[in-house]
């Protein structure tokens, strides 16, 4: 594969069909209009202030003469760091947006335009398709970015800003579209072409998440992952009075734009290792993650939470047993959503099951159930949870207990996802239409009709509100209070119940699996 | 140049294609028909290694086309039926587009696109965007950037779908021209008289299984257990040569009008030849007596149960 962009026949085709000359001036002369617009801007504000410093200067004698001499001698630099300012805000918005926009739409397009099955057929691999859509899908505002190169340059050198501060701001903005473009991508590939609306709204939600995860990460134990937004990190060298927050890796503080690269690299590794995954596949066959992937990606999820953890907050710092319990919670979310990407389609599970009794480890085969796989993230991520504990032991504390109900815990989150993902699976092999977001549906049906029952059964007692909670749900088992494995006796009634859902559904998914497979490999005339 | 072996497709409980087995020689063009749902689109889709099989080899031009995909696809063209072409390029920038992602030589594109161009007859079009194409233009260019690369097989899933007919018979020279400079093509139809005069071989799918496959006029006349014969006489020999007829027991279905006639005819041609002598012997002036070859149309509608899964 050819990391030249420019020689990428995928690119080549963008630039020629997005870039005709016409355009291409038009385009050209609308952005140098729009920077002499903004310059003007700029120079209107900053001549508004001064001329309002001289009125009060003549008025109340302050800033004195020599002061407002400096203001004045200044005021140019000013105007171009303002102009700077903005013009990089602008092409961080116009280029992150765009390969969001045009990337989210990229292969479902190509899906509803019916032209995806032929760059299939073709002997581009999937490195050179993906290089050649991400960059070439939003080629346009990449041009925008280069007529505007010049003019920021001038800007920067008039507005005394440093070049190494300009590198690093191109640098983030760049990496920030490539992240964001990948991330399009990605659900762009997930999508068919009937999808695409969903696909859209799925789109413009993760642009306002990457836009506001500062906001968000704010007063969360995680700040470090407001650097998903490259807006903290771009704020941070162009203004001077920062964020009021930092970003922490294992509690030592670390640039916004460091970390931003960080978190840019490492989860757009996830998104590359998933899109050469599925580029070139059929839309029925694509799986995100291989097994193992998955099993990695979660422990990886795992690692970024304990690095980004920062335990104190203003008023507020958390225990161990409290770290636990988050992590444990974290880890549920985690669990289920590999527990979504791992569901076997109703094909690949049935030649598993007439293939099952000629494989050794049939049962971690990549087709078989994906409870064993569940269960395998499950003791992974609280190895990990003895780690992070381990790691953070000098502000949290380390004792026996908080291992001993971080295991409770992960048990039960493990058995109460596995139920649920394994109930996915059972949807998976029924004739409903979108089995996996229905089942998903169902079971959130469950979780509301358990809140439900608990405060109704809480009118009569808090306590049996709780016992009911307890028995249907892992709430029970995330209280903070309890130490060790004295759990109270309904939490484990819960799991037991649990598991015993677990046996039915893994009968009710054989003799499915058993009939169908009976049935196809009789060969009907 | 294609080699299925026991190739199955399953989706969810349904299985597309049975266990399929086929080869199919260079320079053949092979005709796949059969009802909607029959599994042709998901052995060609197979073929081009678009869909993995969920077991089962594929083999073209001697390539795994499970295990080495991107070598595979060299060999291939693929055009598919409702199809779409990049509206926002010229139409050389389209095929130049192809030969690059077909990873043809470079100093070759320039020549292989002109030389294709001529070959779709889109000369005068070649820098004119594509959206300004009729529709028949666009499944020419569609051809066109199937061959781009010189594909060994050609793979046609209902090429005709869509097409007016004057649009029909551009395509049907196209790939006749194909044909003779000796592209092995795999071709699905639901146009029967199309692949009646142009294919070579031909196989009927049914619920995904190949219920019939061999060259042309083997499968046409195993489709059918007696001959259609015509027959053409001068005068009045009607009632002569129904008594000859009648006297054969491998004569059935006769119609006799004042001139000509038609019956089937269940015997070797040996027998056949005997009934001719006695039909000229017993005096009837006997202008013409010719076996009518039956068509795929109307073999396949003899064949097929037409049963869908």
């Amino acid at each position: 594969m050819s990391l030249l962009f420019w020689n990428n026949p995928e690119f080549v085709r963008h630039r020629r069909a997005e870039l005709r000359t016409t355009r291409a001036i038009t385009f050209a002369a609308i952005v140098l209009v729009i920077c002499v617009l903004v310059w003007l801007g700029c120079w209107i504000e900053r001549a508004t202030e001064m001329a309002a410093m001289h009125r009060q200067s003549q008025q109340f004698g302050k800033p004195n003469g020599a002061s407002l001499a400096q203001m004045d001698e200044e005021s140019p630099a000013k105007v171009w760091a303002a102009f700077y300012s903005v013009l990089m805000y602008s092409q961080l918005a116009v280029l992150t947006f765009w390969s969001l926009l045009c990337c989210a739409q990229s292969v479902s397009g190509e899906r509803e335009r019916k032209t995806w099955d032929f760059q299939r057929a073709t002997r581009l691999n999937p490195p050179e398709l993906l290089l050649g859509k991400l960059l070439g899908e939003p080629v346009l505002a990449y041009f925008i970015v280069a007529c505007c190169l010049p003019v920021t340059l001038i800007a920067a050198v008039l507005g005394h800003q440093y070049w190494r501060s300009v590198l690093c701001a191109y640098l983030l903005i760049l990496l920030g579209a490539v992240f964001i473009g990948l991330a399009g991508l990605w659900m762009s590939s997930l999508f068919e072409s009937r999808s695409r609306g969903v696909g859209l709204i799925g789109t413009f939600t993760l642009y306002l998440l990457f836009g506001f995860a500062g906001k968000i990460a704010e007063g969360s134990h995680f700040p470090g992952l407001a650097a998903f937004s490259p807006l903290n990190g771009l704020g941070s060298m162009l203004d001077d009075d920062g964020q009021g927050y930092v970003a922490t890796i294992f509690g030592s503080p670390v640039s916004w734009l460091r970390t931003s690269a960080l978190l840019y690299v490492s989860f757009g590794s996830w998104f590359v290792v998933m899109l050469l995954r599925t580029l070139k596949e059929d839309f029925d066959q694509i799986r995100p993650l291989s097994r193992w992937q998955s099993v990695g990606c979660a422990a990886f999820l795992n690692v970024t939470f304990y690095a980004l953890f920062s335990p104190g907050l203003k008023d507020y710092s958390m225990s161990a047993r409290q770290f636990a319990t988050l992590m444990v919670f974290i880890n549920g979310i985690i669990l289920f959503a590999m527990g979504l990407a791992t569901v076997t389609s109703y094909e690949r599970l049935k030649v598993w099951w007439r293939t099952r009794s000629q494989k050794r480890l049939s049962l971690f085969a990549e087709d078989g159930p994906p409870w064993p796989w569940l269960a395998l993230s499950g003791a992974v991520a609280y190895l990990l949870l003895v780690w992070g504990l381990f790691t953070w032991k000098n502000v949290l504390g380390f004792d026996r207990q908080t291992l001993e109900s971080g295991l409770v815990q992960f048990l039960a989150v493990s058995i109460y996802v596995t139920r649920d993902v394994l109930f996915i699976q059972w949807s998976r092999l029924t004739h409903m239409r979108a089995p996996v977001l229905k089942g998903f549906l169902y079971v959130s049906l469950y979780y509301v009709i358990a809140m439900v029952l608990s405060a109704v059964f809480a009118v009569h007692s808090n306590s049996s509100g709780q016992t009911v909670l307890s028995l249907l749900t892992p709430a029970g088992v995330l209280e903070n209070e309890v130490t060790g494995f004295h759990y109270h006796a309904v939490v484990f009634v819960g799991m037991v119940t649990q598991l015993a859902a677990i046996v039915l559904l893994l009968i009710a998914i054989a003799a499915k699996v058993r009939h169908s497979a009976v049935l196809s490999a009789a060969t009907p005339d | 140049m294609i080699q299925l072996k026991n190739v199955r497709e399953e989706f969810d409980d349904l299985v597309a294609v049975q266990d399929l087995t086929l080869s199919i020689p260079a320079g053949e063009i092979y005709g796949l028909i059969g009802p909607n749902g029959a599994g042709k689109t998901t052995m060609i889709r197979m073929t081009c290694g678009l869909l993995d099989p969920t077991q089962g080899e594929v083999r073209v031009a001697d390539v795994d086309v499970l295990r080495e995909p991107e070598r595979a696809r060299q060999f291939i063209g693929y055009l598919s039926d409702f199809f779409s072409v990049y509206d926002d390029l010229k139409v050389w920038e389209y095929l130049d587009y192809f030969a690059h992602a077909y990873k043809m030589p470079e100093s070759d594109i320039p020549g292989r696109v002109t030389e294709v161009i001529a070959q779709s007859g889109l000369e005068t079009k070649r820098d004119s965007l594509i959206r300004g194409l009729s529709r028949g233009m666009k499944q020419r260019l569609g051809i066109a950037r199937a061959i781009i690369h010189r594909p060994k097989l050609l793979v046609l899933d209902e090429p005709a779908s869509g097409l007016d007919p004057k649009a029909r018979i551009e395509l049907r020279n196209q790939l006749r021209s194909l044909r003779d400079d000796g592209a092995t093509i795999l071709i699905s139809s639901h146009i029967l008289t199309e692949l009646d005069r142009f294919c070579t071989s031909l196989g009927i799918m049914e619920k995904g299984r190949l219920v019939r496959s061999g060259l042309l006029q083997d499968v046409v006349s195993a489709g059918s257990k007696s001959r259609a014969i015509r027959v053409h006489w001068l005068g009045d020999g009607g009632a002569g040569l129904q008594s000859v007829l009648s006297a054969f027991a491998a004569v059935s279905e006769l119609k006799l009008n004042t001139t000509d006639g038609e019956f089937h005819f269940s015997g070797s041609y040996d027998e056949l030849s005997q009934v001719l002598a006695s039909s000229v012997v017993s005096g009837v002036r006997i202008l013409s007596f010719t076996e009518a070859k039956q068509t795929v149309e109307e073999m396949y509608m003899k064949l097929s149960s037409h049963e869908v899964m």
